[in-house]
């Protein structure tokens, strides 16, 4: 019997500052035994709960695509005891995860499909993951037209800038990245994300649109989305909830008789419609 | 091959336990204060105490106990060491546990042995444990146990079934485990008579059930009533403590945290409720369930429709415990039939 | 108090909630009902003028229905209080947990409530019936039915209570009874004075081994009110979760610690403990140094701020060594 509380060994092999108020981190973690290496085999949208012996745990999308072999890259945020900690770490120490944990994105859904991603502030991580996943050449090719809005709040609070650039210079995908309020040196769009959607206008038929970002983001977003006649089935978001195992056990991260742990994190609006507004 | 159930007599029971005391781990009911009992390891069949009531805790914590170490780890340097605590070492026996207990072991199966991931602390435990149930001649008006399937002498799930006729115990062996215990010298074959009293003190205890909770399609009732102004209501007297949740043999909420030290520490499971006000609240200070309506809301409605969705059964075995403890008497026998009146 | 003046209280508090909620004076009346299980009754919650029928008063209304000021302090509130309860409210006032006009207090002078762990383990057998026959007490069971003297019977604060009549209400109902306590009002905590170092602490550690961490008392508590209670502190995170004798202990020091010169005596933590521990011994004890340094009482007066949460340049200081 495997034990799904023992968390798997990693070292932490690089950790970089993300945003300009130094609030998001990115961790690159490499697994120090190469049989879990081997068996660690995930879908972008799936989670890990990273481990701090002494601290706690706390769960995390993982960032880094399947297809980024050598290590896996999660965006911690700062918020309390266990992120802290985890913005303290440093290279070469040891810590635990585990995982893969929960439900993708349904990527076997988007063959032969438009994908539509919209992303706001630091709920960005995932995408990542799925964006590159799809960019990958024996996956693009699977998949017809990628849109991808990202907003957030200013320039520095953007993540993965690095990313963003390469991804402005492709041509087999569309980029729009927006802040509420620019900066003297920002020469990018600004606007909110749910005014940009507007004003790209994607077409909703044989489009999955994928959006993740906070609570008022989405809140103004999907009515844009119901404008532009996509249906609840073919919007999908990942949720996020207070968790603890992570595996379904526990009972805390429920929405009705589904577990965000397990049953998602991912849902489409259509599973959600029918669920107590529990989150 | 099925065996005949056997005699104890109660002043040969200190004996008979010291014997399974020599192979087994032996978990009983034990008087903590004047009509206060709780599941405990016994060191020596003195500790004993078959009141005749129920305990307030429930037997859940001989297989999900209340505080469980999970793995103990120490640090060297970068390196960390993690050592788990899943193994159990000697084979383990409940003894006494009564049927809705043992009714309740089987919905927490459900839950901890899921496909994609065993529990191995609460698995582990199960394997290498023998239930010995305990009929209840004397059911409580709180029990409903035969609303919830279950029936004060129901033998479901135990490995032995003891019924208490007075001055002796009638024992019968229902699985292989339960076999395992038939050869201590201390039982005799159980007279024709013994058996007949059984019967008839089942006859009695039936009798008392009368009084049914009605649950029948509470679930498929649930499915409506998502918003209904009921649970505005129901709430108000509750005071979201966890008293009904950790004395109830089906709930299973925990919280896990980390107990650390200088060099080391360790990894710990506690149980939680959802009736707690903080139970959902998240880091960012938003909590998806504010008040006492969504929490008393979450409770029942996970008891009586969500588990049951996962699992087609009710995670509720009609024990009384919630109704006879609650600070605030709040009885979930009203709530059901309230409703059921919807 | 004479079983037909209890129904005449009784009377008298449906026709208070009927006139009040009629006047829309207040949003709702939080009373005791009838109890599903005998020797029980259950807070109230009534809205409307016929809903107030169901209000009762009896020797077993044992709640202190202080405690749901703080999840309702948005409406405009009628409780029906005994002299305890009484006290915990102007304790609550002081401390500015609501608008003093937004409660309208429906005083009852208490006649003491029957305890009824001490009634179950005067009968073999489960309790099925029980009512109140003057100063009798009727119980009865499947193969029992015997009558008790409801004096023998009372909840240990309640025989040291010495402030069962209102000390301010907007409305009494009853008439006033004797303040003379049936024990010393400190009998708990002299009797744990007359215990060696070593019995107090065996007496402590064995009561608060049997804790399951349920937080009954802190709820039923109408003192606790902390959005954060410090057993969910997580930095610092003062003490486990868990079972460990030590985190018991801690919290149940703690915790009455923190009811220092703010208790009133009510009994209701310990009547709302699932498990039996013994509790009011060391709230008595301390509100019985508070009296003997500071002359204070919680809740016995509407105006005098408690000591623990004032500073005066003349205070006593010589217990600081």
């Amino acid at each position: 019997m495997k034990n799904p509380y023992l968390p798997i060994p990693m070292v932490v092999k690089r950790t970089q500052v993300e945003t300009a108020d130094r609030m998001l981190r990115t961790l690159e973690l490499g697994f120090l035994k190469e049989e879990d290496e081997k068996a660690f085999r995930f879908v972008p949208g799936q989670f890990c709960e990273l481990s701090l012996f002494g601290k706690g745990e706390a769960p995390f999308g993982i960032a880094s695509s399947p297809t980024e072999k050598g290590s896996l890259k999660f965006t911690i945020n700062k918020a309390g005891t266990v992120t802290t900690a985890l913005h303290q770490i440093t290279e070469g120490q040891e810590m635990g995860i585990r995982g893969p944990l929960g439900n993708s994105y349904p990527i076997e859904l988007f063959q032969g499909k438009n994908v539509l991603v919209i992303g706001g502030g630091f709920a960005f991580t995932t995408l990542r993951s799925l964006i590159i996943y799809l960019l990958q050449p024996e996956n693009r090719s699977k998949v017809k037209d990628i849109t991808v809005i990202y907003g957030a709040r200013n320039p520095g609070l953007l993540l993965y800038k690095e990313e963003l650039a390469d991804w402005q210079k492709r041509s087999d995908m569309k980029l729009v990245v927006t802040v509420d309020a620019g900066d003297k040196d920002w020469k990018g769009k600004v606007g909110l994300v749910p005014n940009v959607l507007e004003e790209v206008g994607p077409a909703s038929e044989n489009t999955y649109a994928v959006i993740c970002g906070p609570p008022i983001m989405i809140k103004f977003t999907f009515p844009k989305l119901m404008t532009l006649k996509f249906p609840n089935e073919r919007i999908y978001t990942s949720l996020e909830k207070r968790m603890k195992c992570g595996i379904g056990k526990c009972g805390r991260c429920n929405i009705g008789h589904l577990y965000v742990c397990k049953d998602g994190p991912v849902f489409s609006y259509e599973q959600l419609g029918k669920l107590p507004k529990d989150y | 091959m099925s065996l005949n159930p056997a005699t104890l007599d109660k002043k040969e029971f200190g004996s008979f336990l010291k014997q399974v005391m020599q192979t087994y781990d032996v978990i009983a009911p034990v008087e903590l204060a004047e009509g206060v009992s709780a599941y405990r390891k016994i060191e020596s069949p003195e500790e004993i105490s078959l009141a005749s009531h129920n305990t307030q805790k429930s037997a859940k914590e001989a297989f999900f106990p209340q505080s469980e170490v999970m793995f103990r780890y120490e640090k060297e340097g970068n390196r960390t060491q993690v050592t788990s605590t899943e193994e159990v070492n000697r084979p383990r026996l409940i003894l006494a546990s009564r049927p809705c207990d043992i009714q309740a072991f089987s919905l927490l199966d459900k839950v901890f042995s899921a496909k994609e991931y065993t529990d191995v602390y609460f698995l582990k435990k199960r394997e290498k444990t023998t239930i010995v149930g305990f009929a209840c001649n004397d059911p409580l008006s709180t029990c409903f146990c035969t609303s919830t399937g279950g029936g004060p002498f129901t033998r479901e799930g135990s490995d032995i079934f003891l019924v208490d006729l007075g001055d002796a115990y009638l024992v019968e062996f229902l699985t292989e485990k339960g076999k395992a215990l038939s050869q201590n010298e201390f039982l005799r074959e159980a007279s024709e008579g013994d058996v007949a009293r059984a019967k008839k003190l089942e006859e009695e205890a039936s009798k008392r059930m009368n009084v049914p909770v009605p649950l029948d399609g509470i679930e498929t009732k649930l499915d409506q009533m998502l918003e209904n102004p009921f649970w505005d209501r129901i709430h108000e007297k509750c005071l979201g403590c966890g008293a009904c949740t950790f004395l109830c043999p089906t709930c299973h909420c925990f919280d896990i945290s980390d107990e650390a030290s200088q060099k080391g520490g360790q990894r710990v499971r506690n149980w939680d409720t959802c009736l707690f006000s903080l139970y959902s609240m998240e880091t960012s200070g938003h909590n998806p369930r504010p008040s006492g309506r969504e929490r008393t809301r979450q409770r029942l409605m996970h008891k009586f429709n969500y588990f049951p969705k996962n699992f087609q059964k009710i995670a509720c075995v009609g024990c009384g415990r919630c109704i006879l403890y609650c600070p605030v008497n709040f009885d979930i026998r009203q709530v059901i039939s309230e409703i059921n009146e919807k | 108090m004479m079983a037909s003046s209890q129904e005449m209280v009784q009377q008298k508090i449906r026709e208070k909630a009927k006139e009040l909620l009629a006047n829309k004076e207040v949003d709702l009346v939080i009373g005791f009902g009838e109890g599903s299980l005998p020797l029980r009754a259950t807070p109230l919650f009534v809205r409307t003028p016929e809903e107030a029928d169901r209000l009762v008063w009896n020797s077993f209304c044992d709640n202190n229905l202080a405690t749901y000021i703080h999840k309702l302090s948005r409406f405009k509130l009628g409780i029906v209080a005994k002299g305890c309860d009484v006290r915990s409210i102007l304790a609550l006032a002081l401390e500015k947990r609501f608008q003093p006009d937004r409660i309208v207090l429906i005083g009852v002078p208490c006649q003491r409530m029957v305890d009824r762990r001490k009634v179950k383990k005067a009968v073999k057998g489960e309790i099925l019936r029980a009512r109140e026959e003057g100063d009798q007490l009727i119980v009865e069971g499947n193969d029992f039915s015997i009558s008790l003297k409801k004096e023998d019977y009372l909840y240990a604060s309640c025989k040291a209570c010495t402030h069962r009549n209102p000390i301010k209400a907007n409305a009494v109902v009853g008439d006033q009874v004797d303040e003379t306590p049936l024990t010393d009002s400190y009998a708990e905590a002299k009797e744990f004075e007359k215990m060696s170092p070593e019995e107090r602490w065996n007496t402590f550690e064995r009561e608060s081994s049997r804790c399951i961490r349920c937080y009954a008392c802190r709820e039923a508590c109408p003192m606790c009110y902390c959005a954060e209670c410090f057993v969910d502190s997580s930095g610092p995170k003062w003490l486990e979760k868990g079972l460990a004798p030590s985190d018991l202990e801690f919290y149940h020091i703690v915790r009455a610690y923190h009811q220092t010169g703010r208790c009133t005596g009510c009994g209701a933590c310990e009547r709302a403990c699932p498990m039996n521990i013994r509790l009011t011994y060391m709230t008595q004890k301390l509100n019985q140094e508070v009296k003997e340094l500071f002359n204070f009482e919680a809740g016995t007066d509407p105006e005098t701020l408690p000591p623990m949460a004032t500073y005066n340049v003349e205070d006593k200081q010589e217990f600081i060594k």
